[in-house]
């Protein structure tokens, strides 16, 4: 609940208090982003971007003059992990080990779990998860990426990869789990988004977007592992 | 004749008569005894013995005392001898000082040769001055000299034992000599009535910028190469205090080159203080003493430096333990007492008592109580965390975050990080079931189940995996235990009672409820508050069974009964009703042991109550934002209080004090430390921050 002292002004307290309703969360005026002096200021205008409209995709991926273009492709991909986790939760109900043995999306290729030593056979719920929760080790490694404002140039290689593994999970959710897939994605719009981020900042080729997400690009490509 | 003969006779028979008499006298007085009878004799022997036995003891005690007493005498008469020698060799070091600087005058007169800007300890200087004599005179003496300097370093090493006492009773005879009041100001010191002390502002005054003459001329090539490898060697060791004090470099100027001795004895001093340092202490103390000996030799340079560098020096204490740095500060004494004379003596003396009196400061400051410092950091959160929860045996921990999952961390796996400041873990296993944020957790006295809250108005009871898991397992659902929907908005409070297993919660719908999480009928009651509104934290009464307390958006806690389901007790803030907002409890928490409840207010107080009155007990303006979160540690002595000024403090309960601030995390939007927690069995404490870390502090 936002906490806006009318009587003293201007001053409004960004907080979410205990006792804070589900629907007052996070409800407070928006900032600009030039007003924003914390060191997570892209994530907090991204979220904010997204609260008010998820479904405005262009203008949730416009990037600010001044801001520096790796922080932004990361601060995106930090949320667009935070958001697939969604998606995983509504997997993990559909999704089993028993029906999804491996990851799949169209049936020419099998994707192997990268997170393992040696590349491994996941079941699809697993790769599922196993893909998040490296994601969310690569993108928090104090190794790689050390600050929130600055990317070091070796580790902007790393995006791509995250990216490409991520999309997977899309992809075998359109084609395996239509419905959730479709539940998801109306109250989201994540994969569409996803898929325009990618597209702009040309962190995956253009014959793994294989979602048809959009109207013109219907592309059937095959998938690679 | 007859008569003699008779005598004699008679003598010899009396002699036998006496001898017999004798021994009827003995037998008279064996016969007394006889007469007492042999148990009488026995006691007699008896008693005897025990007497001669009880002087024997008393004879030993008499000589252990004589040669402790005899022991002390010699040490200090030893300690006196050294005494003498210093001011033996202070004279011969003024004498050759003052020669010295006639020779200066007279070189400068000549102009003057440069020397390597290398920085060397003026202790060098001093030895090298009294080198420089003894050089120039006798090179003989030198070596003694220099034997004798190391001979004497040897005894102060075996006088382990008397070495401070010796050290502090020579130090004020010393400054009595010369009449030296004990100040901390170096300045004063050198600016001292003391011929000393004038001395060392003209040496001062003298070497700026100036090359000190002395520097070839004499040597030999063999001491100049000598000079040159403990210069090395020196250098070596004081390669870390290259970024201080620039003065230093004029008295290095003056120096000349280092000599052998002199660094020499530096070095022992580095070492000695190593050697100790290593048999007394921990490593860290090493580099501590190092630094006091440096410390020491800064004092003979500039006076400004030298506060600068105890300071910091006082600073770096913060971590050792009292004993140590005395010690070795005692040797350092000597050896800079042995080496460095004159007024180096003197300055030295005095910041030896600045040190020793920072060090006592210190180190009593550190008597009570433990430092907390950062040790882990848990990073994989992408958003907030919101709540963190402690194993109760083991090194893990959970954490609850705004990206709608939780985490389970062990301690023991932390990836090997370059940076060694804090060491990273990576989490175990991510709990995904929330579709919202997650708000609050609490975990079972045993470990084996959690329990979460979230936005969704869901609580999950869940399984927690073994800490040894491979984080990249195979899924498996019934981690998730159970799912407990009864709230119709967002959960943000969630207490647990070992003793009945009943978990509590609070929600933004307005009701307080009561779970059985591990029976059929799960819900037990709801408590609900009409007047209060929206309950913002809970807390079971820990000290009496059946109490639950609720703190409510209007900032008035209750105590509820919880069979009754009835309000017992009101714990009233006093306060106008505007500004409501303001007051909100952020936090309550009940102590273990006493009836105290304690809670967190959104305008920076924390507040004390007492259950049995409900009277606020106390009141204190803890930080200088909101106060979000507040744990008591497991013996109810310590409470750590975090808030979103990204400071976390740790309170003392008995008078309320703070012992310890901790700044930790970055703010998003308005929010920066969330929660707070101990470990209830290990020294742990841990916050979790707005910024997507949760910190682990030991």
């Amino acid at each position: 609940m936002s906490k806006m002292k009318m009587a003293d002004g201007s001053t409004v307290v960004r907080r979410n208090r205990p006792g804070t309703k589900a629907k007052d969360f996070c409800r407070w005026p928006d900032e600009p982003f030039e007003e924003m002096d914390s060191t997570l200021a892209v994530q907090q205008y991204i979220q904010q971007l997204i609260r008010h409209n998820p479904a405005n995709i262009d203008l949730i991926l416009k990037m600010p003059e001044s801001q520096d273009e790796g922080v932004w492709k990361y601060e995106h991909l930090r949320q667009f992990c935070m958001e697939l986790n969604g998606l995983a939760v509504r997997l993990q109900g559909e999704c089993h080990p028993e029906t999804c043995t491996q990851m799949t999306a169209t049936e020419q290729w099998i994707f192997l779990c990268a997170a393992h030593k040696t590349p491994k056979e996941c079941p699809a719920i697993d790769y599922t998860r196993h893909t998040l929760d490296g994601a969310a080790c690569l993108l928090n490694s104090n190794k790689y990426f050390p600050s929130r404002v600055s990317i070091k140039e070796s580790s902007v290689a790393k995006l791509g990869s995250v990216c490409r593994r991520v999309y997977r999970i899309f992809s075998h959710a359109y084609f395996h789990h239509r419905s959730i897939f479709d539940e998801f994605e109306n109250e989201t719009c994540l994969c569409k988004r996803f898929t325009q981020f990618v597209t702009k900042y040309n962190l995956m080729s253009k014959d793994n977007l294989i979602v048809p997400i959009l109207e013109d690009e219907n592309t059937p490509g095959e998938s690679e592992a | 004749m007859e008569d003699n003969t008779l005598n004699h006779q008679n003598g010899a028979q009396i002699g036998p008569q006496t001898v017999s008499v004798t021994n009827n006298k003995q037998n008279e007085e064996t016969n007394p005894k006889a007469q007492y009878s042999i148990p009488g004799i026995l006691h007699f022997i008896q008693h005897e013995w025990a007497r001669f036995e009880l002087e024997r003891s008393q004879w030993e005690v008499d000589r252990a005392e004589l040669q402790a007493r005899i022991a002390f005498l010699q040490g200090e008469r030893k300690g006196q001898e050294n005494l003498k020698n210093d001011l033996v060799r202070r004279i011969k070091m003024l004498e050759y000082a003052l020669k010295q600087e006639r020779g200066k005058f007279h070189k400068l007169k000549y102009g003057t040769e440069l020397q390597q800007g290398d920085m060397k300890p003026p202790i060098i200087d001093e030895s090298s001055e009294t080198q420089m004599d003894i050089d120039q005179s006798y090179v003989a003496v030198s070596n003694s000299t220099w034997k004798q300097g190391r001979q004497l370093l040897r005894q102060y090493l075996q006088e382990i034992g008397y070495t401070d006492r010796i050290i502090d009773v020579r130090s004020t005879r010393v400054r009595a000599l010369l009449g030296l009041n004990n100040n901390t100001e170096p300045e004063e010191n050198h600016n001292g009535s003391s011929v000393n002390g004038n001395e060392s502002n003209k040496r001062a005054s003298e070497t700026q910028g100036r090359r000190t003459p002395a520097k070839k001329p004499q040597p030999s090539s063999l001491a100049e190469a000598m000079m040159l490898d403990t210069e090395a060697a020196v250098m070596a060791n004081l390669d870390f205090l290259s970024n201080a004090d620039v003065d230093m470099e004029d008295d290095d100027d003056m120096s000349d080159d280092v000599d052998i001795e002199p660094s020499d004895d530096l070095d022992d001093d580095v070492k000695v203080v190593k050697r100790k340092g290593k048999l007394d202490s921990l490593g860290d103390d090493v580099d501590a003493e190092a630094m006091e000996v440096l410390n020491e030799l800064n004092l003979l340079s500039e006076s400004g430096e030298r506060q600068e560098f105890k300071n910091e020096h006082s600073e770096w204490k913060k971590g050792f333990q009292s004993g140590v740095p005395k010690r070795p500060l005692g040797l350092n004494d000597d050896d800079n007492i042995d080496s460095a004379l004159g007024l180096g003596e003197l300055a030295q003396l005095t910041v030896n008592n600045d040190a020793e009196t920072t060090y006592d400061i210190a180190s009593s400051k550190e008597a009570f109580r433990k430092t907390w410092n950062a040790k882990y950091t848990l990073r994989s959160h992408f958003d907030g965390v919101r709540a963190l929860v402690f194993h109760p045996n083991e090194p893990v921990l959970i954490t609850a975050s705004e990206d709608h999952t939780l985490k389970l961390w062990n301690l023991q796996k932390t990836v090997p990080a370059k940076k060694s400041a804090s060491l990273d873990v990576e989490p175990l296993y991510t709990f995904r079931s929330h579709t919202g944020p997650v708000l609050c957790l609490a975990i079972s006295g045993t470990g084996e189940h959690c329990y979460s809250g979230g936005l969704d108005g869901v609580i999950n009871c869940w399984n927690i995996p073994n800490s040894n898991i491979d984080p990249y397992d195979l899924f498996e659902p019934d981690v998730l235990n159970t799912t407990l929907q009864g709230h119709s908005d967002a959960v943000w409070g969630l207490s647990f009672l070992n003793s009945k297993q009943h978990l509590l919660s609070c929600s933004a719908d307005g009701t307080v409820k009561i779970w059985a999480p591990h029976n059929k009928v799960q819900l037990l009651n709801t408590f609900t508050s009409e007047a209060d509104g929206i309950p913002s934290s809970v807390d079971f009464v820990r000290d009496e069974p059946n109490r639950i307390v609720a703190a409510f958006a209007s900032s008035h806690c209750l105590v509820f009964d919880t069979e009754t389901a009835k309000p017992i007790m009101r714990l009233e803030s006093s306060q106008e009703s505007v500004n409501l907002n303001n007051k909100q409890i952020n936090r309550i928490v009940c102590h273990p042991t006493l009836p105290l409840t304690i809670t967190a207010h959104e305008d920076r107080h924390v507040r004390f109550w007492d259950n049995h009155t409900g009277k606020m007990v106390h009141s204190m303006v803890a930080h200088l934002d909101a106060v979000t979160s507040l744990a008591v540690d497991p013996n109810g002595l310590y409470l750590l209080s975090g808030s979103h000024d990204c400071s976390i403090r740790l309170w003392h309960l008995d008078n309320k004090t703070c012992v310890q601030e901790i700044t930790a995390h970055r703010k998003k939007f308005h929010e920066s430390i969330l929660d707070v927690t101990f470990h209830p069995t290990r020294p742990y404490i841990a916050s979790a921050g707005a910024d997507g870390l949760a910190k682990v502090f030991v």
